[in-house]
């Protein structure tokens, strides 16, 4: 069984559409068990019950913001040691400097790819 | 199947709607001084993410467009950009540019770049372009014990305790896992061919896999192959079912006995499961990550909880095979169909959600449709109790009464499903507003309140146009230019407003300027001019005013680029009609002039007259009602042989038999004594239809007739009474129209006899 196989990942993004994107690339990739969330405290509350080995979340969303999130994560205990991967519109230096201090795995530049978003999650996880 | 990217693709679209509205908000909020510091954020983050699922299809010019509106945006939101009217200006009328940008997109159509160019242009002198940093120094930390930059650092203390994980284990032991019954079981189950040839279906095995707790089930297509080579009566899709529940592996063979030895079948603790898989996945292929626990959390009851959105069930894209189809509806498959949308009513938060469930609209038109059935049916069962001599304070009658009730309070609900708050419409007449402002160059602030405001589905579409129109006249003739309203110690900003709100059972709507009121003198000399009135005539006020909706009216004086297009409030006062609606005029001179709307809840009910005509039963729409009375032997003159009128205060109107018009008998040679009905019609007129008697006033549930009739002239649908009687919905309008066209027709037919 290959990591792929095993991997579960929560998508977190508030934008319906930007789920279905992410969903529909790491299905290309082969990674099925993914679950999702529209925001970072549902997020949260599923990953209490739930957990998974990588959080892909968005960053602008409306409440929690990805990095608040991230921060919220590596907080819990049974929470801080998901890997975390931030999709960003904007790479600007203070989210990913905020990021590096947060913990964050790794980051993708929206838009992407699958074959980024896929070097992206190998980067943390390894060959999938 | 669809493709799935086209169907995300659908759903951006949609979603943008939802944003765009989203950022309407945000700007409406930011004019009316009514935002908080977050409200920037939600028309940053709206156009944000309309900019990023652009990006995403590929779609660039949007993408570019959104960019100059974003930069612009996060100007302001970071404090580099102040906000004025000006520039507020400018983002509204960036946000319609948007809006235009995402629906050409949407229906590939190409777009005026004109005016894009133009606000492209002053929006870059505003925000600027961002130049973007690129951040290549990043090193992607992979997941292993020690992670780097974390714990060393001192300022975020609550993280330190992460250097001391040992594993990425989620904190768990999958042994006790095991050990008790409770908890996940992974399920493997893969039919037979001959599980199909005998008839079973696996979709029932699923569900009742889900009775026991909950499941979440992944279809293994690898084995399907393409369509040319299916063999239709081979089994190629096996599925892997992670059940939650608290239950024993007896339990669940249980539900495969009658498919025993026709499918293969494991059954194992997920625990055991991802124990093997990791014993068998072995270190060398997974140098970073130590999986024991995949889906499991034994210290809850509940693991894997479910997700909001449905399971990645893998589809085949053959059809071949019923059961995966059966399944996996395309829509549960890879489309996040039910989401948390935007809020679209009640509050003016723009960032509260809610769920929100997309409903074909034919399901629910036959659930108003059955309750249409029950009301009646209720009815009916209340008329026989009453005929059977019950009492009414029998146990019979009170439970009777609550079902009443009962019935009534479904049929609000059903209702309210179909009806959409206003909001959507208002918003697009803030965009008229903008629009028709700038062409006749006055200065216009559009005022809305109670957007929340519900009304039926059908209504809200059929509204647009004449609202569109009345909004155009109100900044076109209603409001005075700038200087004459400097002149008359106003704001030099006109005001326009829209209001919607609920008033004895109907809704009204009224559309208001602070303009200078109608100009009765000129109106009054308009109408004689036009020979709409006579010379002579006295008339109030109202009466006046009341002119605006004749045929043929139009009081501009001069022929400006957004009105004088040929349609004239009697138009606007005919679609209104034709919903069931009546429309108002107050004018105040100096002050203003408001048209009130007012609108039915729903077109399913009616309140209707029901009368009797030579033993029919007929019912007729209140709203065209205007006056009952009893005829005498003076009122009615005679005309010609078949034309009769009917004298009513100083006016002759038209006498027309009900009876007659709908060819259940022979004109009668005299009226006296005979109940009439006076209907009004959109210009005015009057006609008065003869009954024999009126029966009740009530409300009728409306069964459409087209479907099966197509148009008869003069009915427009029918209803089933109490007494289960079917009666038709008259439309006198209609009627009447026909009728007047008959008299001519053989009015002609007997000269070219007599000629």
């Amino acid at each position: 069984m290959a990591l792929r196989d095993q991997l579960r990942i929560m998508v977190v993004d508030d934008m319906s559409t930007s789920r279905g994107l992410i969903t529909q690339a790491l299905d290309s990739m082969g990674i099925r068990n993914v679950v999702t969330a529209a925001d970072g405290p549902s997020a949260l509350k599923t990953l209490e019950k739930s957990p998974v080995h990588l959080v892909i979340s968005d960053f602008n969303m409306p409440g929690m913001n990805g990095l608040q999130l991230l921060h919220a994560l590596r907080s819990g205990a049974k929470t801080a040691r998901v890997g975390f991967l931030l999709i960003t519109g904007r790479a600007d230096r203070e989210i990913i400097d905020t990021g590096r201090k947060l913990g964050m795995n790794n980051f993708v530049k929206k838009p992407f790819e699958a074959a980024g978003l896929r070097s992206a999650i190998e980067a943390i996880v390894g060959r999938l | 199947m669809a493709d799935p990217m086209e169907e995300i693709r659908a759903s951006f679209f949609i979603e943008c709607e939802e944003l765009l509205e989203a950022m309407q908000d945000g700007l409406q909020m930011l004019e009316d001084g009514a935002a908080d510091g977050e409200t920037i954020n939600v028309v940053f983050r709206a156009v944000h993410s309309i900019k990023g699922g652009a990006g995403a299809f590929g779609l660039d010019a949007l993408v570019a467009f959104a960019h100059t509106f974003e930069t612009a945006l996060d100007g302001v939101r970071s404090g580099r950009i102040d906000v004025d009217g000006d520039r507020l200006k400018l983002f509204f009328r960036c946000g319609d540019l948007l809006a235009d940008h995402v629906r050409a997109t949407r229906d590939g159509e190409t777009l005026e770049t004109a005016a894009h160019e133009q606000v492209v242009e002053a929006l870059e002198a505003l925000g600027g372009d961002l130049e973007e940093e690129e951040i290549g120094d990043f090193q992607p930390m992979a997941m292993s014990l020690d992670l780097p930059g974390l714990g060393s650092d001192g300022d975020l203390p609550d993280l330190g305790s992460l250097g001391g994980l040992p594993d990425l284990d989620f904190g768990m032991d999958f042994g006790e896992g095991g050990a008790t019954a409770s908890g996940a079981w992974l399920i493997r189950f893969a039919p037979k061919d001959e599980l199909y040839s005998t008839g079973n279906e696996p979709l029932y095995l699923l569900r009742a896999l889900a009775d026991l707790g909950e499941v979440e089930v992944t279809a293994d297509t690898d084995r399907v192959p393409d369509l040319d080579a299916l063999d239709p009566a081979a089994a190629c899709i096996s599925w892997t079912i992670l059940l939650t529940a608290d239950t024993d592996e007896a339990t669940i063979r249980e539900v495969f006995d009658f498919v025993d030895g026709l499918c293969e079948l494991s059954i194992k603790t997920a625990a055991d499961d991802a124990q093997s898989n990791a014993d068998a996945l072995g270190e060398a292929d997974l140098p970073l990550l130590d999986l024991p626990v995949a889906e499991v959390e034994p210290e809850h009851d509940a693991p894997a909880a479910p997700t909001p959105e449905p399971e990645p069930v893998a589809v085949p894209e053959s059809v071949a095979v019923p059961v995966a189809v059966a399944l996996a509806p395309p829509s549960t498959a890879t489309r996040p169909a039910l989401t948390a949308a935007p809020s679209a009513a009640s509050d003016r938060k723009p960032t509260a959600p809610h769920a929100t469930v997309r409903v074909d609209l034919e399901r629910i038109d036959r659930l108003v449709n059955l309750v249409g059935e029950l009301v009646i049916n209720q009815a009916m069962l209340s008329q026989s109790v009453r005929e059977a001599g019950v009492p009414q304070t029998s146990p019979a009658s009170s439970r009777l009464d609550e079902f009443l009730q009962l019935t009534r309070d479904i049929q609000e609900c059903v209702m309210m499903i179909r009806a959409q708050p206003v909001k959507s419409l208002f918003q697009r007449m803030g965009r008229i507003v903008r629009e028709a402002a700038a062409a006749v160059g006055k200065d216009v602030r559009l005022h809305t309140d109670g957007e929340a405001t519900e009304i039926d589905k059908t209504v809200v579409e059929l509204l647009a146009e004449p609202l569109m129109h009345m909004i155009r006249n109100a900044v076109d003739h209603g409001l005075e230019k700038t200087e004459a309203r400097i002149a008359a110690g106003k704001s030099p900003e006109g005001l326009v407003t829209l209001s919607a709100g609920h008033r004895s059972g109907r809704v009204v709507i009224e559309i208001g300027d602070d303009g200078a009121g109608i100009n009765r003198a000129r109106v009054l000399k308009k109408a004689i001019e036009k020979k709409l009135i006579p010379a002579d005539a006295q008339l109030t006020e109202s009466e006046i005013d009341n002119l605006l909706f004749m045929p043929g009216f139009s009081t501009a004086a001069e022929v400006t680029s957004i009105s004088g297009r040929g349609v004239g409030m009697d138009v606007v006062r005919t679609a209104i009609v034709s919903l069931g609606g009546r429309i108002s005029i107050t004018s105040r001179e100096g002050a203003g002039t408001t048209f009130s709307i007012s609108l039915p809840l729903t077109l399913a009910v009616l309140d209707g007259m029901v009368v009797r005509v030579e033993e029919e039963t007929l019912v007729i729409p209140l709203a065209a009602i205007v006056e009952t009375l009893t005829l005498n032997s003076t009122d009615v003159r005679t005309l010609g042989p078949e034309t009769q009128v009917v004298r009513v205060r100083d006016a002759f109107l038209p006498l027309l038999d009900l009876g007659t018009e709908l060819g259940y008998r022979t004109p009668r040679g005299d009226y006296s004594g005979a109940i009439v009905l006076l209907i009004t019609q959109e210009d005015n007129s009057r006609t008065a239809l003869v009954v024999d008697a009126i029966e009740d006033q009530r409300q009728v549930v409306i069964k459409g007739l087209h479907d099966s009739y197509g148009h008869v002239p003069g009915v427009a649908a029918a209803t089933i009474l109490g007494d289960g009687q079917i009666a038709l919905i008259l439309d006198p309008i209609d009627l009447i129209a026909n009728a007047s066209g008959r008299s001519r027709i053989s009015t002609r037919a007997e000269l070219a006899l007599a000629g």
